[in-house]
């Protein structure tokens, strides 16, 4: 059975509604919608500052089947900064570096290694062992591949209208740690 | 919608012969016809710009190659640019004199690709002065483009000279299919003879020389690992013929092609079926002689799973589109009489052509017609359509119901009429199911052929019979509308048999 250990930095906004299980830090300046899923069933799962993670979302943190005896420390999955995981994603990535874009209802496998300032398209579903090489970019029907010239713009504005927003409609969970 | 009507369960025979879903054909009231795409006349009404809005007269859409001046498309993805703002703090030369410049580049929002990718500089004002790019045939292609012309030209006018000659002698070369060459050659006379006009064509390009011997390919062709991602695409070259670029480094924003609006005009009358609003931002019609709005459109229900040589139940769902009460019957559809039907109807049609261009030639649609329409009446049909036969089997007998039923008009304020209806229609009970406003479910019996294997797609067809009043001739003649009994073939896939019980 999983123990639940939230821990929360002052300066996150983590909605109550959301399903979090396992041991999961939240970084300061993220945010979580209601409907968000963050699952850290193989490890703890640490989620850096300023990420955007919208309603849907589901976030696991679970071990590919052949990996699972090998290791023999728990994994942690470090999730950097500025990462933005858009509606129905569904994420499960054994590591995540900054500023990455996981665009709507796009699926990303737990053999994926992020590094920083990728966009995965909408839709696009990446399953095959990688570690996709920073900038890179997924778009379209057929997951077509590019390389990005710079990374992509922060949500900054979104963040602040958030930050102020979501407050008046919705229960948030207390910041329980300190920086 | 497209779930209702997407699968291509229930579907009409077109007058052509063609069977498609109602929501794909046209009904054109003046010859109480069904038409689909492929029996009407297909005009471009409007180009225009998908992504501006803006209406680009036909005239220049052909000089800018019916591509827009001012917006672009992705190289990468096909998708539209999109200006973005880069205030990029401009050189300064003295150290106070920090002045933040607005400067913009073309952004893709669906791959991320920019005008900064492939090194265009960045632009000082929004609509462009984008650079486009020189084609290094553009010199080649100019000169075949003007010796063409110049051909045609010179064939037109030596066309004209024939004609003021034939009154003369009477030349059959034109419709024996033997050239004036090969005549001459006969008749002992050097077969090419130049017209004087055709000698003053502009001087021949050179012709293009082919060779034999070609470029070795790189010695480390097979050695050198690729990156497909610096590779482009067979789409992304066919997108800028032209260049045809092999690497990303050379991909340029293209220009975005224009839209069309299209008008559909009847064949067998010349009327319009569907004429768009002229207004690029507008969706919708002038003139839309959808069979939606006209024909009553059929649904499946439920079907009973169908089991080789049983009877079983079929509920079907008719809706009247219409404002006026129609009555609906049936009859059998056979397949084997198409033949003799077709040749009835072809010389049926043309006596309906005959009968239509009488009817034009009287003044009566000077009351309410407007000019536009005066003009195309007045001209007489140009083709008369072939009906086909239908290339459909059949493997499902229905049981022709002998009583008919009534469908009152349509009324959108029903919809929201939760009393108790009652319309005072006496229905037969073994045909009607139930009814409400202008739909009624209907029972029918089917027998799956009894030679059908397992899982075979069981297909049935019918006649239906509904009356269409005619407002457009009404109108015309100031009478009361007139009346038809409208007959529709209708095919319905139920599909696929199962194993007894
Ligand atoms: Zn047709
Ligand atoms: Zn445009
Ligand atoms: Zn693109
Ligand atoms: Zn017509």
């Amino acid at each position: 059975m999983m123990r639940n250990s939230i821990k929360i930095l002052p300066g996150a906004l983590v909605c109550e509604e959301c399903k979090l299980r396992g041991d999961i830090t939240i970084g300061s300046g993220t945010i979580i919608h209601p409907g968000a899923t963050i699952i850290a069933e193989a490890g703890p799962i640490i989620i850096g500052d300023n990420c955007l993670i919208e309603e849907q979302v589901k976030i696991m943190h679970k071990l590919p089947f052949d990996h699972k005896e090998k290791e023999k420390t728990t994994p942690v999955l470090i999730i950097g900064s500025y990462n933005v995981f858009e509606v129905d994603c569904t994420v499960e990535s054994p590591k995540i570096g900054n500023n990455n874009v996981f665009e709507s209802k796009c699926f990303v496998g737990n053999k994926v290694t992020v590094s920083n300032g990728c966009t995965i398209g909408a839709g696009c579903k990446i399953t095959e062992e990688q570690i996709l090489k920073e900038n890179i970019v997924f778009y379209g029907a057929k997951c077509m591949m590019r390389e990005g010239l710079d990374r992509p713009v922060l949500q900054t504005l979104q963040m602040e209208t958030l930050t102020k927003m979501l407050p008046n409609y919705h229960h948030i969970k207390k910041p329980n740690m300190k920086l | 919608m497209s779930y209702i009507i997407g699968p291509n369960v229930v579907r009409y025979s077109c007058t052509c012969g063609l069977l498609k879903p109602i929501s794909f054909l046209y009904f054109c009231r003046y010859c109480t016809q069904l038409r689909c795409s492929f029996c009407v006349c297909h005009e471009v009404d409007s180009n225009f710009c998908g992504k501006c809005s803006e209406n680009i007269p036909s005239s220049e859409a052909r000089v800018k190659k019916n591509r827009c001046g001012n917006c672009y498309m992705c190289p990468s993805c096909e998708q539209e640019l999109s200006p973005r703002i880069a205030s990029t703090k401009a050189p300064a030369e003295g150290e106070e004199k920090v002045s933040t410049k607005k400067m913009y580049y073309l952004f893709c929002q669906f791959c991320r690709w920019s005008s900064r990718d492939v090194g265009i500089p960045d632009q000082s004002s929004v609509t462009g002065g984008w650079p486009d790019r020189e084609n290094i045939h553009a010199n080649r292609l100019q000169e075949l483009l003007d010796l063409y012309k110049a051909i045609v030209l010179a064939q037109k006018q030596q066309q004209e000279k024939d004609k003021k000659q034939r009154g003369k002698y009477i030349s059959y070369t034109d419709r024996t299919g033997v050239t004036a060459a090969a005549l001459r050659k006969r008749i002992g006379l050097p077969a090419d003879l130049t017209h004087p006009l055709l000698k003053s064509r502009p001087k021949e390009p050179e012709p293009m020389i082919a060779q034999t011997e070609v470029e070795k390919l790189p010695d480390d062709i097979f050695t050198k690992p690729i990156n497909l991602m610096d590779i482009t695409t067979i789409e992304q070259r066919l997108l800028q013929p032209e260049s045809q670029p092999t690497t990303v480094d050379k991909l340029f924003p293209v220009h975005k092609q224009l839209s069309i609006k299209r008008t559909l005009r009847c064949k067998t009358c010349e009327h319009n079926v569907s004429k768009p609003e002229y207004n690029p931002s507008s969706v919708k019609f002038k003139i839309q002689l959808f069979a939606y709005y006209h024909i009553p459109e059929i649904r499946i229900v439920t079907v009973e799973p169908l089991r080789a040589g049983r009877p079983c139940e079929l509920i079907l769902k008719f809706t009247n589109p219409t404002q006026h009460q129609t009555t609906i019957s049936f009859f059998e559809l056979n397949l084997d009489e198409q033949e003799d039907i077709v040749e009835n109807k072809l010389t049926e049609v043309v006596e309906n052509v005959e009968q239509l261009s009488l009817q034009e030639k009287q003044p009566m649609s000077l009351t309410s017609q407007p000019s536009s329409s005066l003009t195309l009446s007045s001209r007489s049909p140009s083709i008369i359509i072939k009906p086909r036969k239908i290339m459909e089997y059949m493997n499902c007998n229905i049981e022709i119901p002998e009583s008919t039923f009534v469908l009152p008009p349509r009324d959108d304020a029903a919809e929201y009429d939760d009393s108790g209806e009652t319309h005072n229609i006496h229905d037969d009970p073994k045909l009607v199911k139930w009814r409400k406003s202008n739909k009624a479910f209907i029972k029918l019996n089917i027998t799956p052929d009894e030679s059908l294997p397992l899982n075979a797609e069981v297909v049935c067809g019918f006649i239906m019979q509904h009356v269409y009043t005619n407002t457009i001739t009404g109108q015309l003649e100031k009478k009361e509308p007139q009346k038809y009994d409208h007959k529709v073939k209708v095919f319905l896939t139920l599909g696929q048999t199962v194993g007894s019980e």
